[in-house]
């Protein structure tokens, strides 16, 4: 039957714990406090003596004169200073490295940076990258957790010979690895003092994604350098409050003084300045026909773009070739798709055109270009036919109308009758074949040569060349 | 009575997790995690507090005999898990030093868990019900009588086949040997035991092998029941005095390492 009592509860693990508190006790009797030591106290020295000891070493298991109770008011910093004075003295002066650390970081203890009980030779400073604040003492270390070869960084990395002392080219030495041409530029466009801009909370180079950030780097910008924009910038602050506005940058470039605000995104893309585009019916002159396709610059000459003239002639006065006739309203006749085709409205002038005129290409009545004071009269375009053989006047319209030149109408005293042997519509040609200044009779009815030779020789009569003398009113003769 | 392990594979597996993500965290910050910090901060609680359940949950149950808080072979399993894993984190979070307070509770870890597979081997040697209770000698024996009955019917049933095999395997007669010698020497025995069977059954045809297989179940049985009766005595005295020794190591690593504890909170977690 095993026992119901707890084995801790039994005599042999009374007398156990016991035993195991009095030797406890007796060691830290006897020992100090060397029992809850996690390790060897430093056995650095240094130059002088700080409370009365050259090394830490020299109170491994007096505990208490570095630990303070839970309870107690004073601080491990305050046993820390309580020997090292020179730190002390430090501490007196807000702008010394101690000092700067501690302002900034109020959970910052000593051994955070100055660790001990990592046995007799190790170092009392260790500035591990995961704990020290290294933004205290001016440069972030958040961007620079490994070097160019991948591997953690080191103090020595940078801080070649003295912790306290920055090595002038560190960065260059390793950016360079990571993209010397970039460098190159970078240090010849900023010089070599890097820690003046950077403070090591940029995160510049590959891994950087400006694109990722409220202001994506796209076109043109994407080529830019960080300087163009970020000009000064030696803090993340200052890099995220660089103006984003298209004017805090190409104020001195815009060709438009200031006319068209300062959004340039409006009609510019940021692939490139010439390909603007402007909503152009924003304005009182939409862009139709052929001027949505010529350039900005011829019309609106040196970039003025504001109170730009929209008459027609303001641009094409060298383009009119009517030499100002028709007025500076070229729209009564052309469009905007093209010069030629014009459309005029030749009511509007004193002669409208009709009939066989309506046909007919301006240049052949307007000849060079000449549109005012043409004359009018018919016979100053249409020159008299050598049919008419100067028998008639001027004035065409007597006998003919605006549709045709024929048929036209006699309207004057004829001596033979004009419906001789029809209903009077005959034309001149059937007696004047040649001109109207001569006639005949012969190839009409049955009036051939032969016939009318023989019928007048029948009758004696031989002079029968002039049919009107004998025949003026038509009609055959028997006496 | 049957036992396997499933408790120490499950152990085995922990272990190699816990040691997968120890490995990571030491490859990605590039040194190993000290015992302050919070990852192996972490695992020394953790590992304490299993070590803490190891010795409380199982005591306790073993008191308790009541069946509704588990079987005691359960709780057993559980009370060796914990044994392992809690020591292994525990062993993780001293970041490989092992000085003054805090080295000796290690240590003392280390004993623990050696005298834990000590005490098991002994534990098993004494013949239990599944809720823990052992099973008195004439119970045994009534089994063993029981068992020889079985056996004898089996045997004369298939005499044939009994005859194929050696003498010396299916003989009621065993060797006259130390009760010390049944406790510690019985698993090389048992093994031994195991390959003359296998090396019989692979000559054998698969259909006679199944009526071997039986045969050879019934003998281990027997041979079980009569090496727990002739090392009964001498188990019960070696686990009396393995307590003996496994309480006060017990009890001096918990007060150790209590100590260990107050003064860690006092000289480092409470730092100021």
């Amino acid at each position: 039957m095993e026992s119901r009592r707890f084995g801790c509860l039994s005599m042999t693990g009374i007398i156990s714990a016991a035993l195991t508190l009095v030797m406890i006790v007796g060691i830290t009797i006897v020992r100090g406090g060397v029992l809850f030591s996690p390790g060897t106290l430093s056995a650095q020295t240094g130059a002088e003596t700080w409370g009365g000891v050259q090394s830490h070493a020299e109170i491994q298991g007096d505990c208490a004169a570095c630990h303070v109770a839970p309870w107690s008011s004073e601080t491990m910093k305050d046993r820390c200073t309580a020997c090292h004075l020179d730190l002390k003295e430090q501490f007196q002066d807000p702008e010394s490295l101690h000092s700067l650390l501690f302002i900034d970081n109020t959970l910052l203890t000593c051994i955070d940076c100055h660790p001990d009980h990592r046995g007799a030779d190790a170092s009392l400073t260790v500035l591990d990258a995961n704990r020290f604040p290294h933004d205290s003492a001016g440069f972030s270390l958040n961007a620079h957790q490994k070097t160019s070869t991948g591997e953690f960084f080191v103090c020595s990395d940078c801080h070649e010979t003295d912790i306290t002392k920055f090595e002038a080219n560190a960065c260059e030495r390793c950016h360079r690895d990571i993209d010397a041409v970039f460098t190159q530029v970078h240090i010849e466009t900023f010089s070599h003092e890097c820690l003046a801009c950077h403070d090591g909370v940029d995160t510049y180079g590959s891994s950087f994604n400006h694109n990722a950030v409220v202001f994506p780097l796209e076109g043109k910008h994407a080529e830019a350098t960080c300087s163009k924009c970020h000009l000064g910038a030696s803090s993340l602050g200052e890099l995220q409050s660089t103006p984003q506005e298209c004017f805090a940058c190409h104020q001195e470039e815009d060709k438009h003084n200031g006319e068209f605000g300062e959004n340039c995104a409006v009609c510019h893309a940021s692939s490139d300045w010439e390909e603007a585009i402007f909503d152009h019916t924003l304005s009182n002159f939409p862009l139709e026909g052929e001027h949505a396709n010529i350039a900005c610059e011829d019309c609106h000459k040196n970039a003025v773009y504001e109170g730009t003239l929209s008459a027609c002639v303001d641009c094409h006065l060298e383009d009119d070739e009517h030499k100002g006739e028709f007025g500076t309203d070229c729209s009564q006749c052309h469009t905007t798709s093209n010069w030629e085709g014009a459309a005029y409205d030749h009511t509007l002038a004193n002669f409208p055109l009709e009939g066989g005129h309506a046909n007919v290409k301006c240049e052949e009545c307007h000849i060079n270009q000449v549109f005012q004071g043409i004359s009018q009269e018919c016979s100053d375009c249409h020159r008299e036919p050598v049919y008419h053989a100067g028998s008639f006047s001027a004035d065409c319209a007597s006998c003919h109308t605006i549709l045709a030149w024929i048929p036209a109408k006699y309207t004057e005293q004829h001596t033979f009758p004009m419906n001789h042997e029809s209903d009077g519509n005959n034309s001149c040609q059937t007696c004047h074949v040649e001109n109207l200044e001569t006639y005949t009779c012969y190839e009409c009815h049955e009036h051939t040569p032969s016939n009318v030779a023989s019928e007048h020789r029948e009758e004696g009569i031989s002079d029968f060349e002039d049919c009107m003398e004998c025949h003026a009113d038509g009609r055959e003769h028997d006496d | 009575m049957t036992f396997n392990n499933r408790e120490l594979w499950l152990s085995f597996f922990a272990i190699l997790l816990i040691t997968l993500v120890y490995l990571f965290v030491v490859i990605s910050t590039g040194s190993v995690p000290a015992a302050g910090e919070f990852f192996g901060h972490s695992l020394g609680i953790f590992g304490f507090t299993l070590m803490i359940m190891t010795e409380v949950l199982y005591t306790m149950r073993k008191r308790a005999r009541s069946a509704r808080w588990g079987r005691m072979s359960s709780w057993l399993k559980f009370h060796i898990f914990t044994g392992l894993v809690g020591p292994y984190m525990v062993l993780l979070h001293t970041s490989w030093k092992f000085n003054g307070l805090a080295g000796i509770v290690m240590l003392l870890t280390v004993l623990i868990v050696a005298s834990g597979f000590i005490g098991r081997y002994i534990y098993t040697a004494i013949p239990r019900t599944a809720d823990g209770v052992e099973v008195a000698s004439s119970e045994l024996e009534q089994q063993i009588t029981k068992s020889e009955a079985e056996l004898e019917r089996w045997l004369s049933a298939r005499a044939a086949t009994a005859s194929s095999l050696p003498k010396y395997l299916i003989t009621t007669e065993e060797k006259e040997r130390t009760q010390f010698f049944f406790i510690i020497g019985y698993v090389f025995l048992e093994w031994g035991q195991r390959i003359q069977w296998w090396q019989q059954k692979r000559r054998m045809d698969t259909a006679v092998r199944a009526q071997i297989a039986q045969l050879e179940k019934m003998i281990q049985q027997r041979r079980v029941l009569h090496r727990q009766v002739a090392s009964l005595a001498m188990a019960r005295r070696l686990l009396s005095l393995w307590h003996a020794v496994h309480i006060p190591i017990g009890v001096s690593l918990f007060t150790a390492a209590f100590v260990h504890i107050a003064a860690a909170i006092y000289y480092a977690t409470l730092l100021h």
